[in-house]
């Protein structure tokens, strides 16, 4: 979809230039101006049944939020576009606005007079689109109960439309229902916080959205469905909620990414690393990387390093180097420091050191279990760097208790295929290793290359199916090239024809032309 | 009535001892009948804080009975049960004790049957439940089969077996388990020793094993083929597996063939 919409908005921008002739950056468009051309594109994709307008008038969301008269703004737009102020909707919405904005009626009348070329109608996607922008200024001045209880009221009012133009508009509404209510005290993971609460509203929300076949609200509620368990750790619900539903293939990129993260935050709990490494993967893969959207990007980046530690990969230290991550993954390479080297008393430390970072970052609990490959990574150090070392150094070294227990841990590693072509000797207390495997002798080197070419050939495939090709226009281009030249060489053939012809009948031939 | 009922039940149940424990299941469903008619057995909005006291005695009493019984099925059953009361919001703080260690014996069963996603799973919400880490760490209950799952992982079997052995145990309830988690062990240790030493002395493979006497040792080993003789034990696996080296190659090619083809057909295959 983000595709469409860049090639495609040289035509959106080029309608806006006739429509209101003004410069068209919204960096210099007063606030209010923005807000009536946004309702323009409302109009236009209720007229058009295109939901690319509604979207662009989405985006100016996060520019709109900054200005400091928005609400004054956002004040003048609720008058403009329901003129009668006996208007129920109008006055649901400035319920929520600061009596300030209210009563600016004369001051704005004359400014809007002038600049008013575009014709609002009173339409239910312009209600909502209002109502989503007073969640946002409600959002911004943190009065989250007020919030709570508008988003409340506004989602069931948007339940009640059946209208596919409104589905942009209201995942959004859903999405800051959801922030409000996170706000709310207790917090989660409190067992007792208002989270609770939502989940009857975004379930039948959800069973609504399939019904209608509303595939934007799909994904945004199903996600924010993840995000409700996982906040408050039912994560059997969350993996029951996953495998019941199917996440529409059609949604969003960054709603994919969305689910694609939660996803992976639950197969790492259930200790599925493998496919919580592919979702996490796929997730920073398709992420933006800059702009305000970096902090999911640095999230959804430290979780894909916990499971690769899980599983006995280290991450690679360009990541660390990244200079939107460096700041945020720095007590995290510290981990991995730590779990490279097998140090188990430098783990330990760190762990305790930056518990708080890590709790926040819901990747605590992950971590503790890294404990175990932190040992198996010193036992395979030792194992390689002495071909004889006594079980009480191994003791020493690792900082285990007891000798008794370095024994076994060194032959549970043994077994697991830790340290291949090892041996223990019981009487001297020994750990002996016999070099002289040749690696390149086995099939080690044949399955490594396997692996990588079977991902190789996945991502060619993929590529190969996502090409796209130039517009019909050259196309048609093309055909008439085409049918040009087809008509030249007919020409000359009979051109040449009539040359034949020319020395049995005179001028006959030329009447073909 | 019901609720004398059921106040003479739980003196009946609190006063059993080990002997008559087959008296237990009798007991106990009619407690839950009587429950049944108050409409305490599933909580509701409705339910007064009373019965849903008496409602959460009853079923851990039935909880910490069956696994003495070694009901494993039932235990689970009534865990189930107890789950709304443990989860909904009317908390009864003075009768905390009980659900951990009921929680601490669900976190056991799960480690003894060897299933470790759900154990982490229950851990996590596990957290949140008691609100902070402080609880946990200091609750002894749930500490027991969390150290006891480090240990497992790490592979210090010793620290395992001595968890099992005498006071570091909880409570009686735990110690039903301590025979199931020192035959899991013992069965890891062989197979870690079956790969790991060439061979060992049968009197350090009793202690190795935790097992109480050389004849236990020469009945373990017979019964995992292994071959004892001169008063050491040979493992045989390791023999077999040097041979496997030159079938391997044959094994191997026919992979590395099927391999290839496939890259080939990828290849040429129009998307």
């Amino acid at each position: 979809m983000a595709e469409k919409m860049d090639i495609d908005t040289s035509n959106g921008e080029s309608k806006e230039e006739e429509k209101t002739g003004g410069p068209v950056a919204p960096a210099e468009m007063s606030t209010e101006k923005i807000i009536s051309t946004n309702f323009a594109l409302i109009n236009q994709a209720v007229d058009s049944f295109d939901p690319r307008f509604t979207l662009r008038a989405l985006r100016s969301i996060a520019t709109l939020r900054k200005r400091e008269d928005f609400a004054q703004a956002l004040g003048a737009g609720i008058r403009q576009a329901f003129p009668k102020e006996s208007n129920n909707a109008r006055r649901v919405l400035e319920e929520m606005l600061p009596e300030s904005v209210r009563q600016q009626q004369n001051g704005s009348a004359e400014t809007n007079g002038k600049k008013d070329e575009v014709e609002v109608v009173e339409i239910a996607e312009v209600w909502a689109y209002l109502g989503v922008l007073v969640q946002v200024y409600l959002l911004d001045t943190a009065s989250h109960q007020a919030g709570a209880t508008f988003s409340l009221n506004l989602v069931s009012k948007l339940r009640s439309f059946n209208r596919r133009t409104m589905d942009p508009l209201s995942s959004k509404a859903y999405l800051y229902l959801s922030l409000f209510h996170e706000n709310l005290a207790p917090l989660p993971p409190s067992p007792q916080s208002p989270v609770l609460t939502l989940r009857p509203t975004l379930l039948a929300a959800l069973r609504s959205a399939v019904i209608r076949n509303d595939s934007d609200t799909q994904a945004a509620v199903t996600v924010l469905l993840l995000r409700n368990y996982i906040s408050t750790a039912d994560i059997t619900q969350a993996d029951l909620l996953v495998a019941q539903t199917q996440f529409p293939a059609s949604a969003a990129n960054n709603q994919v990414c969305r689910y694609l993260y939660y996803l992976g935050r639950i197969r790492a709990i259930q200790l599925a690393y493998t496919e919580a490494h592919s979702n996490l993967e796929a997730a920073t893969r398709k992420s933006p990387t800059t702009g305000a959207a970096v902090g999911f990007y640095q999230q959804a980046t430290k979780m894909l390093i916990v499971v690769e530690l899980l599983m006995g990969d280290i991450p690679e230290r360009a990541t660390f180097r990244l200079p939107v991550l460096e700041k945020a993954l720095a007590p995290y390479f510290k981990l991995v420091q730590a779990v490279r080297v097998g140090d188990l008393g430098g783990f330990v430390k760190c762990v305790e050191g930056n518990e708080g970072r890590f709790r926040g970052d819901g990747t605590y609990t992950l971590i503790l279990r890294l404990r175990q490959n932190v040992i198996k990574t010193g036992v395979r150090m030792l194992s390689l760097s002495y071909s004889r070392i006594s079980l009480r150094d191994i003791c020493t070294r690792l900082s285990v208790e007891s000798e008794e227990s370095a024994e076994y841990i060194t032959a549970k590693a043994i077994r697991d295929g830790v340290i291949p072509d090892s041996s223990l000797d019981h009487e001297k207390g020994d750990l002996l290793t016999h070099s002289g495997r040749d690696v390149y002798g086995s099939t080690e080197p044949s399955e490594a290359f396997h692996e990588r070419i079977g991902a190789l050939l996945g991502m060619r495939d993929e590529c190969v199916r996502a090409m796209r090709y130039p517009g019909n226009r050259n196309r048609e281009a093309g055909i008439e090239a085409m049918k040009a030249r087809e008509r030249e060489r007919e020409l000359v053939g009979e051109v040449l024809e009539a040359e034949d012809e020319e020395d049995e009948e005179m001028g006959g031939g030329m009447d073909g032309l | 009535m019901a609720d004398k009922d059921l106040h003479q039940i739980l003196s009946q149940l609190s006063s059993l001892s080990h002997h008559n424990l087959d008296k237990a299941p009798h007991l106990l469903s009619r407690a839950k009948l009587s429950l049944l008619h108050l409409n305490a057995l599933v909580p509701s909005s409705q339910t007064s804080p009373q019965h849903l006291t008496l409602a959460r005695r009853v079923l851990e009493i039935g909880a910490l009975l069956s696994i003495r019984l070694k009901d494993t099925d039932a235990f689970t059953r009534y865990y189930q049960q107890l789950q709304p009361f443990y989860s909904s919001n009317q908390q009864h703080n003075a009768h905390k004790g009980e659900q951990s260690k009921v929680t601490g014996l669900y976190l056991l069963l799960l480690l003894s049957l060897g299933d470790y996603a759900e154990f982490h799973t229950q851990l996590e919400g596990l957290e949140v439940a008691y609100g902070g880490k402080k609880a946990i760490d200091e609750d002894v209950f749930i500490q027991y089969p969390v150290r006891l799952e480090q240990a497992l992982m790490e592979g210090s079997y010793d620290k395992v077996w001595g968890e099992t052995k005498g006071e570091r145990v909880p409570s009686e309830e735990f110690g039903v388990f301590s025979e199931v988690l020192v035959k899991t062990i013992r069965i890891e240790i062989a197979s870690c020793a079956e790969r790991a030493y060439p061979s060992l002395p049968i009197a350090s493979a009793k202690n190795l094993l935790f097992l109480d006497s050389e004849g236990a040792v020469i009945q373990f080993a017979n019964h995992r083929q292994w071959l004892p003789r001169d008063g050491r034990i040979y493992f045989p696996q390791q023999e077999a597996e040097a041979t496997m080296g030159e079938k391997d190659i044959l094994v191997m090619s026919g992979q590395v063939i099927q391999n290839t083809l496939g890259y080939a057909r990828e290849l040429e295959t129009i998307v």
